[in-house]
């Protein structure tokens, strides 16, 4: 259960905002909460600072059950900055609230954490990293939340990355997915000794990747991924300008080429709803293959199944999700006999839940930094083609 | 803690790290209830996790005639009714059914060991499980040693030859009933396993907490330094429970607390607070520092039963505000039972970290409240600075680690409460797993089964460890046992913190029970 309390007063200023004033309307806000009792029942918990960057046309209803969503698994300092940057006015104003959520278990103590949103407009967006910094709580994690598509030149978006020790961003968001990808690519690549990057569109990855694993994991099958011929990732596609490939498709491609050490050759060709990159391995070749599948309602930009072949051994790999989008089922076909398969929960985890889990993460993912890359050189081979 | 990760190279960086061979876990006494409560929502969910592959089966083996369906579906209402969920997706559920499979066994018939043989070979066929197998001997504990020496006889003990896989069988608690019982059975089954092999389970190990004392002391350069007699009063371990013998009765009365929870429950959390620093997290290394914690325990003679130990059983009180009976009114057991629901132990480890640090264990039926936790008693400030009219609160440092219910950890310091004056009270710094970490803790048997699909020993109680602890109580169980005629019971009431000698004894030496 969660409730939000607002503090009364918007700090506002046109030449900036006034940090110590809103310090103080939390604190007032702490002992508002704790009601003066001997023992408050209110817990205060702040395991990191999470920044969010967003854009006026957010919704920002949605935005607060996120944070409820947060809150209830990573109570947080939360810093919203809300930004209109086509504004003719210069205008920054912030206030603060508290999230406070009822303890499931312990019954009546509540846990909270805090939020101040800050607004800002016109030429003052570019300022505004300067009002976050003296909020951000010290010792704890920095997270940036960058709810929009980061561009390497964005003078706010740099400033804000130095301050965070992990920067979370969509790629499913990526309007083209192309450009963006690559874009995304170079920013990785090029921050690479003080950055670090979560995808929450890699997230989503998490059981793909691992149902896929798992078909190595036995070793008698080990061979198999030696030697394969064609990989084929279909994806509803995204609800941009018609052709281009979903991000996340993308990413499964960049994955599994960094992973086995595959290179793009170069050669590349379009045929009707499918792009087909001839990859290097050692010394094979092998195709990989993303096709748009014929669309589904809400799951623009999702994979819907990926097929691994292998022709020497006559062997096939799956995995899917169903119709209804619920489960993934896995199978595979050695020799043309079918062996074990299984079919799992394919959990709709909501944004606030993806978010939750990749702020729990600290380290370097090395393995999307390398999956990444690897796209930005096959949509390099795509442009070139 | 060591672990069997394939060399899988689209595992690298997932974030589901830990995953294993494929396998078949037989559970001996799969009609049971610990079957239906505990092992088969947890190895559920590790397959649903995707902890375990696709190939991963499980047999169910019991005296009951039952067919393969009927098990799927008793296991399937159970795991709706025990699971974290509640609930079962049909779909979901026929995928892992087609791994679930029974088999009538008799455990002392070598017939039907020969028969689960054969299933096994049908379902490496099928499944690819590579003859990896986990027994799990979920029976009474008196068909052990009969079950491992079939397994033995009929060769199910070890890998077929010239073939690869593993075979690692779970036993659950108790092992044994003293120290007799308990190295005859580590004899009879070293007949027919390794000491590698055997996997001897304690759930209590398989609670975060319990896992996370290791990281608390060992990754943090703060506290190592402080965790010694120089700075630690003494420790309390409190291993409360609320509910009474729950239709057990019969068995309580020939265990009592002692068997049933100190030696292997509270002497396992004990030996993680009281060991020394391991080499590695390699599981030898852990559990060798675990025993040699244990070995420098100081006996127990007939004088120090008497003057540091109480023992107790429950008379009839009200828990929650429902009034419960005394344990001698509860089914199975005697009128005039003399079996201990409550033990407190005052237990030294000579040793040099620990010379001279009282360790107050106590555990318990029907007490006020369900809660284990360690508290780390620190020394008073060596100077008294503030008077105590600034004291509203006067109590020394402490540091609890809840191991169950609301698993966290609570430091208690001193500070000044705000205002003109300098008053001084205690505070909590708390740490809540649930506030802190915004997750479902996931049950202590998923961990536990998964360590030993992958192999890894750590959290699993060794030949020595089993034997060391019956070793340390067996001169109170004896002594208790010689004077049963005396014993004053019952001498608490239901839902209170156990008998009032507790509490005496501790104020003789200065000192009072935390009230968890």
């Amino acid at each position: 259960m969660s409730e939000i309390q607002k503090s009364s007063a918007a700090a506002s200023a046109p030449q900036g905002i006034d940090v110590g004033r809103l310090e103080k309307e939390l604190a007032a806000n702490w002992q508002n909460s704790a009601g003066g009792a001997e023992d408050s029942g209110v817990m205060r918990v702040c395991v990191l600072n999470l920044i969010i960057y967003a854009t006026h046309k957010e919704d920002r209803a949605k935005l607060d059950e996120l944070l409820d969503e947060v809150t209830a698994h990573v109570p947080s300092r939360a810093l919203v900055l809300i930004a209109d940057r086509d504004s003719a006015e210069a205008r920054l104003e912030a206030y603060v609230s508290m999230r406070c959520q009822t303890e499931s278990r312990g019954g009546a103590k509540k846990v909270c954490g805090e939020q101040v949103t800050i607004v800002a407009a016109g030429a003052a967006v570019d300022a505004a990293a300067s009002a976050i910094e003296p909020l951000v709580v010290p010792d704890v994690p920095v997270f940036l939340w960058w709810k929009d598509i980061p561009h390497e030149e964005d003078k706010l978006f740099n400033r804000l990355v130095e301050l965070t020790d992990r920067v979370v961003i969509d790629s499913l968001v990526f309007d083209k997915p192309h450009e963006d990808m690559k874009r995304l690519a170079q920013i990785v690549a090029g921050r690479r000794q003080f950055m670090l990057a979560s995808d929450l569109n890699w997230g989503r990855l998490t059981s793909w990747r691992n149902l896929i694993a798992s078909f190595w994991d036995v070793p008698d099958y080990r061979t198999h991924l030696d030697a394969l011929d064609d990989v084929i990732v279909e994806y509803d596609p995204p609800d941009v300008a018609t052709g281009e490939i979903a991000a996340q498709a993308l990413l499964v491609a960049g994955w599994l080429a960094s992973a086995l050490k595959w290179e793009p050759t170069g050669e590349f060709a379009r045929e009707g709803k499918s792009a087909r990159w001839v990859m290097r391995a050692g010394e094979r070749k092998l195709n990989v293959i993303l096709r748009a599948a014929d669309e589904r309602q809400g799951c623009d930009g999702l994979v819907a199944t990926l097929k691994l072949k292998c022709g020497a051994t006559s062997a096939e790999f799956y995995v899917g999700v169903n119709e209804g989008w619920t489960k993934l089922e896995t199978s595979a076909r050695i020799g043309g006999a079918q062996t074990v398969g299984r079919v799992v929960s394919y959990e709709a985890k909501s944004e606030g839940q993806r978010l939750s889990r990749e702020l729990n993460i600290l380290s370097r993912d090395e393995v999307y930094e390398g999956a990444v890359a690897c796209v930005g050189r096959l949509i390099e081979v795509l442009q070139k083609s | 803690m060591s672990a069997t990760v394939l060399e899988n190279p689209l595992r690298t960086g997932m974030r589901l790290e830990r995953t294993a061979e494929p396998c078949v876990v037989v559970i001996f006494g799969a009609t049971g209830d610990l079957t239906k409560r505990k092992l088969v929502p947890a190895l559920y969910r590790l397959v649903q996790e995707r902890l375990v592959p696709a190939e991963f089966a499980i047999v169910g083996a019991a005296r009951t005639e039952l067919s393969s369906e009927e098990f799927r579906a008793n296991m399937k209402e159970a795991v709706a009714q025990f699971s974290e969920a509640k609930s079962v997706d049909d779909e979901v559920w026929a995928s892992f059914a087609q791994g679930l499979h029974y088999l009538k066994v008799d455990i002392g018939t070598n017939e039907d060991y020969v028969k689960l043989g054969a299933k096994l070979d049908e379902i490496d066929q099928e499944r690819g499980t590579q003859g990896n197998r986990v027994f799990y001997l979920s029976v009474a504990p008196s068909l052990y040693a009969e079950a491992v020496r079939q397994l033995g006889q009929s060769g199910l003990a070890k890998p077929k030859e010239g073939r690869k896989g593993w075979v690692r069988v779970i036993i659950e608690k108790p092992f044994g009933t003293d120290l007799q019982s308990a190295q005859a059975l580590n004899h009879d089954i070293h007949q027919h396993l390794d000491e590698s092999q055997i996997y001897r389970i304690d759930h209590y190990l398989g609670k975060e907490t319990v896992q996370n004392l290791l990281v608390f002391r060992f990754a943090n350069g703060i506290y190592e330094p402080l965790w010694n007699r120089q700075y630690i009063d003494h420790v309390q371990i409190t291993n409360a429970e609320t509910v009474g013998v729950e239709g057990r009765g019969g068995y309580y009365e020939k265990a009592g607390v002692v068997r049933d929870m100190l030696q292997n429950h509270v002497f396992q959390v004990l030996s993680l607070v009281a060991m020394e620093p391991p080499a590695s997290l390699n599981s030898e290394s852990v559990r060798d520092e675990k025993i040699k914690a244990m070995t420098a325990v100081r006996p127990f003679t007939p004088e120090r039963i008497r003057t540091e130990c109480v023992r107790g059983q429950y008379g009839a009180g009200s828990i929650n505000g429902k009034q419960v009976p005394g344990y001698r009114e509860e089914e199975g057991v005697a009128p005039g039972s003399a079996t201990e629901t409550f033990a407190m132990l005052t237990m030294y480890f000579d040793n040099w970290r620990w010379s001279g640090v009282p360790f107050y264990i106590r555990s318990g039926k029907r007490l006020a409240k369900r809660v284990t936790e360690i508290a780390i008693q620190f020394k008073d400030a060596p100077h008294k600075l503030f008077g105590s009219e600034m004291m509203e609160q006067m109590s020394p440092n402490q540091l609890i680690i809840r191991v169950q219910p609301d698993e966290g950890i609570t430091m208690r310091v001193a500070a000044k409460v705000p205002g003109q004056v300098t008053r001084i009270r205690d505070v909590n710094m708390d740490f809540r797993y649930g506030a802190s970490f915004g997750v479902q803790l996931a049950e202590a048997y998923e961990r536990l089964l998964l360590d030993c699909i992958l192999g890894d020993p750590t959290l699993y109680a060794r030949t020595d460890m089993t034997e060391r602890g019956w070793e340390i109580v067996m001169p109170l169980l004896e002594e208790w046992a010689a004077a049963k005629a005396e014993a004053p019971f019952p001498n608490y009431e239901a839902g209170t913190w156990g008998p009032q000698a507790t509490h005496d004894l501790l104020e003789r030496t200065g000192r009072r029970w935390r009230r968890p």
